[in-house]
């Protein structure tokens, strides 16, 4: 993970100019104002062209259907929120237990997963090669099944051991399916870069591997602990088929599979249909921007291991 | 010796779980769905009966399979091309550390942290027959008539490429992004100092740099798309006349409309198959490339 | 040690919890004596949520031990969620009109008794399939109908047509005056469907209104010149331009919208549509309807027997599910706002029309004339619920096969097509 801020450094350096350079160079750098400020103008209008999707939701959000339809890329204005409050007091309250049956499903995927997968790598790592080769072939399998595959077989399991249609029955085939394969490579990855010793001094010093796992592992991986919760608290929140089909209609829908079901006869009236985007969109695009940094180093580390 | 033991059954227990787990929800499930795709299972009928690879030769003869192949091909094809060529051009020009260039990293980003669904709502709304697109056209007087952006095959198609790219080009972007960020700038410098052009740097310094990023957008890219369900369901359900069905949508649909069992699984090892061979070809193809550089 | 301990158990304790929470919800559903019942309905502009609502309160009135929960098709294709349901192991107790020939083969449906059916309606074998009703057949529509906009057909001096060639003229009218002739919901594809079951029943049925027992025979086929003529009708309508260029990206919600705002002349569709949650008296007064015109001119109604409720053989509770069921059907209040928003056509024998407290549009009663009146009357295709309806799955490939019209004019391959999948279907 240490490698990863440097780079950022290199760059920070890069636009500093060397004092020990000539005059010629000073005409150069008035061309490269003029240059960077034209770069910087062609950035802002395809970075704006490209976000205006979200900027129509967004803005809708809070405008009536009439300036929806006339002025789409119009400020609200008049500015109201009565697409909020009416997406809030829906009769279903779409908004309310979709994002409390959402927040369950995640949060118990997360608990359950992180230690599990972590202290799993552990004990892969501890293994001989031939184990952990066959391990780790095993998990990687997880990272490519298309979850459509294994969803009909999925159902026809929960239903054996009488878990269909429950949260358990969901939150466990999220446990167990392809999510524990990517937190496993990852924390499986992240521990090559663990310094041996370290462990084999704790070990020497008598402690059990439970103990050199929660005490001494799990401090060193929280980098990867950050990224696999942030991704996968991402997809299972984003998750579409499993909440639709494994959960059903009867216990309540995730904020996904709820928006999906009950959207459809409002998909004309933009005004409340946006207000619903907006308060079930808010919650992973906050967390984005509070964990920026994290997700994007997450990703790169996530993927120059993977 | 007994450190040895420790280390091998004290996070044991753990483990089994994981591993038990894993075996339940993911083997269990591949090996279960081969089998059935030998069978006529389906809970629409009282009795199921093995029926040999009939299931395999009614795959191979059903003219769903190659539209829906034909379709998933042009979506995985046209996502991966767009979104990386675009990717990596936005990164390019976003790659700076000033305030402005993070704020609009930031921004392009935020398509990738929204669910498959609520992205098609919002494009929905954008492409539908009185949608925002068609009365901006035709307030600018662009066309006359309301585009049927989601009416027919083909438009239908580019409509949802483009929806796809939209959500994939973020994640490329980022990639490619942090790939340019471990470049480092001495590079640059003495490339510039031998005198070579933008074109030239970029073919020989920073490639060669990205290449790994290259291998991780496309495969992601790839993988992505071929399990590609949410934003089809939302935006057109598969339709006009199930032009716009994905392989996987397919297979959702005899699974859980028709309720055939033992097809769906066929169509399931079908696409297992698929998604495998172009995983590892383009993971294989892309790393000997990054070796060769 | 013992924070590890502590953490150790922590996760254990939350697969135990997991497990746990799974045992409690297993529990409750068997645990109760009294009949908890899921009910499948599906929502349209007529028929929303407070609809739902309070007419299963008021079927519930005389069975005080029932409870049901409403489970909501996400789309107006409550078969296909069904079999959904079905397929994840959480087939509803009662299903709210879905085609009942789809689930039969697994027995999965409870027929009603036939001496309820024959004291309470009119048409009592009317949703008969192979000796057994699995819809009790309480109401009826008209479809499709072409509801047509008085004014525009005044101002372009169009009269309402009886024929085919008549019907084309007026097409071709409005074309040219740069009206679209054909509204057409075409993004929902049960909706984009409506000519060609139009075509299928006024020409097909019109003509052998044994067709459809015929097919499954094997005496004709779709191929026939007789159902291919059908096929070349609904393309020649896409090849004269009968539709709006964009009409299937078009919703239900903005068809109905854009019909009414005389932004198109004629709309097929149901006879549902003369209900007030579609149109207002207002703008009633200025739609009229015509039944779908034949080469001759003569008359022939699609029609369709309808009702609401199925009940699931495989409920824990079928007697009670089908209590429910029944007492949903005959309610009176349920009727008068199916009457009142869905424009549906009471089917009782001891109440017509007079005898509920309702109020209509005159585009109500006048086609509510073509059920009273005697005329020719055919299955409407693909839409009723007795012997006629069509092989399982043959619904999807008619709705596919209109959308596919707009883009493919091969018409005898299309043809082929369907007799292939009706032989796969029967066949399975």
């Amino acid at each position: 993970m240490s490698t990863i801020t440097q780079p950022e450094k290199a760059v920070r350096a890069h636009p500093v100019d060397d004092p020990n350079r000539s005059a010629a160079r000073r005409s150069r750098a008035r061309a490269g104002i003029a240059r960077r400020s034209a770069h910087l103008i062609a950035a802002w209008v395809v970075t704006l062209i490209f976000v205006i999707p979200i900027y129509l939701a967004v803005s809708g959000a809070f405008k009536t259907q009439e300036q929806i339809l006339t002025e789409p890329l119009a400020l609200p204005s008049p500015f109201t929120l009565d697409n909020i409050v009416g997406a809030l007091q829906r009769p279903d309250h779409l908004i309310q237990s979709g994002l409390l049956n959402s927040i369950l499903v995640t949060v118990a995927t997360l608990v359950l997963i992180i230690p599990l997968a972590s202290a799993t790598s552990f004990w892969i790592s501890e293994q001989r090669p031939v184990i952990r080769g066959v391990l780790l072939a095993a998990f990687a399998l997880g990272l490519m099944v298309p979850p459509q595959v294994v969803l009909q077989p999925i159902v026809s399991l929960l239903q054996s051991i009488g878990l269909a249609n429950s949260y358990p029955g969901l939150i466990l085939s999220n446990v167990g399916g392809g999510y524990l394969s990517f937190a496993v490579f990852l924390y499986v990855g992240f521990l090559r870069t663990v310094p041996r010793e370290v462990v084999e001094a704790a070990r020497v010093d008598g402690a059990g591997e439970l103990r050199i796992w929660w005490t001494i592992v799990m401090p060193l991986v929280r980098p990867a602990t950050a990224t696999v919760g942030i991704f996968l608290g991402l997809w299972v929140w984003n998750d579409f088929l499993n909440p639709l089909i494994i959960l059903g209609p009867l216990q309540g829908q995730t904020i996904t599979t709820g928006i999906y079901q009950s959207v459809g006869t409002i998909s004309t009236d933009y005004a409340q249909l946006f207000g619903v985007m907006f308060l079930a969109a808010i919650i992973p695009v906050v967390g984005y921007l509070v964990t920026q940094r994290e997700f994007i180093h997450g990703l790169m580390s996530g993927a120059s291991k993977g | 010796m007994s450190t040895r033991q420790r280390s091998r059954w004290g996070l044991a227990p753990i483990a089994g779980i994981a591993i038990i787990l894993y075996a339940a929800f993911l083997l269990w499930p591949l090996v279960s769905s081969f089998v059935t795709s030998f069978t006529n299972s389906s809970p629409l009928k009282a009795t199921s009966s093995f029926v040999g690879a009939d299931n395999y030769v009614e795959l191979f003869q059903d003219p769903r399979l190659y539209r829906t192949l034909g379709f998933t091909l042009v979506v995985v094809v046209f996502v991966t091309v767009v979104s990386n060529a675009l990717g990596l051009l936005f990164a390019l020009l976003l790659n700076s550390p000033s305030r402005n260039y993070r704020v609009m990293r930031t921004l392009v980003f935020i398509p990738q942290v929204l669910s498959g669904v609520i992205v098609a709502f919002i494009w929905r709304s954008v492409l539908n027959q009185n949608g925002l697109l068609n009365s901006t056209l035709q307030s600018m007087g662009l066309t006359d008539e309301a585009v049927s952006w989601l009416g027919t095959p083909e438009l239908a198609t580019f409509s949802i490429c483009v929806v796809v790219s939209w959500m994939t080009i973020a994640f490329s972007t980022v990639v490619y992004t942090a790939s340019l960020q471990s470049v480092p700038s001495e590079l640059y410098e003495a490339a510039r100092v031998d005198g070579a052009g933008a074109l030239s740097r970029f073919r020989n310094v920073t490639f060669p740099m990205i290449a790994p990023g290259v291998t991780i957008s496309v495969t992601l890219c790839l993988i992505t798309t071929l399990k590609l369900y949410d934003i089809i369901a939302v935006l057109t359900g598969g339709g006009p006349a199930n032009s716009t069905q994905s392989l996987a949508f397919f297979l959702v649909e005899v699974a859980f409309t028709e309720n055939r069992f033992g097809y769906s699984s066929a169509i399931a090892m079908f696409l297992l198959l698929l998604t495998a061979v172009v995983a590892y070809s383009s993971t294989g193809l892309l790393r000997r490339r990054e070796a060769h550089l | 040690m013992t924070r590890t301990r502590r953490t150790v158990g922590l996760a254990l304790a939350a697969l135990g919890m997991t497990a746990a929470l799974a045992g409690c919800s297993t529990t409750a559903s068997t645990g109760s004596g009294d009949a908890d019942l899921t009910f499948m309905v599906f929502e349209t502009p007529a028929l929303g949520p407070e609809f739902w609502d309070q007419s299963i309160e008021n079927a519930l009135t005389d069975l005080p031990d029932v409870t049901v929960n409403k489970i909501v098709s996400p789309g107006g294709d409550r078969t296909a969620y069904a079999k959904q349901l079905q397929a994840s192991d959480q087939f509803p107790d009662v299903l709210a009109s879905i085609t009942p020939r789809d689930f039969l083969e697994a027995g999965l449906l409870e027929p009603f008794d036939q001496d309820w059916l024959d004291e309470n309606f009119i048409l009592p074998e009317a949703n008969d399939i192979d000796g057994g009703t699995y819809i009790p057949p309480t109401n009826s529509q008209v479809l499709p109908l072409v509801f047509y906009n008085k004014a525009l057909f005044a101002e372009h001096g169009v009269e309402v047509p009886e024929t085919w060639a008549e019907f084309v003229a007026a097409i071709e009218k409005f074309r040219a005056a740069d009206v679209t002739p054909l509204e057409l919901a075409g993004s929902e594809p049960w909706a984009a469907s409506m000519p060609l079951v139009g075509l299928s029943s006024a020409d097909v049925l019109g003509q052998d209104p044994e067709w459809i027992q015929k097919r499954y025979a094997g005496e004709v086929s779709f191929s026939d010149p007789l159902y291919v003529g059908a096929l070349e009708k609904a393309r020649d309508l896409v090849e004269m331009e009968a539709y709006d260029p964009a009409a299937l990206s078009v919703d239900y919600a903005t068809a109905n919208r854009n019909f009414l705002d005389g932004k198109s002349a004629m709309y097929p569709m149901g006879s549902w549509f003369t209900g007030s949650s579609y149109i207002t008296p207002e703008q009633a007064e200025n739609i009229g309807a015509f039944p779908w015109p034949t080469d001759d001119g003569s008359i022939v109604v699609p029609f369709n027997v309808g009702g609401t409720t199925a009940v699931s053989s495989q409920s824990e509770h079928v007697d009670e599910a089908t209590s429910f069921a029944k007492a949903w059907s005959l309610d009176p209040a349920n009727l008068t706002v199916l009457i009142e928003t869905d424009g549906a056509y009471p089917m009782f024998k001891d109440r017509s029309i007079e005898d509920f407290d309702v109020s209509v549009s005159g585009l109500y009663l006048d086609t509510y004339a073509y059920v009273t009146d005697e005329n020719s009357k055919v299955s409407s295709f693909g839409w009723v619920n007795n012997n006629d309806s069509l092989a399982p799955g043959m619904n999807d490939a008619l709705y596919a096969l209109s959308q596919a019209l707009f883009s493919d004019g091969d018409v005898a391959a299309q043809a082929a097509q369907l007799d292939k999948e009706w032989d796969a279907a029967v066949g399975k």
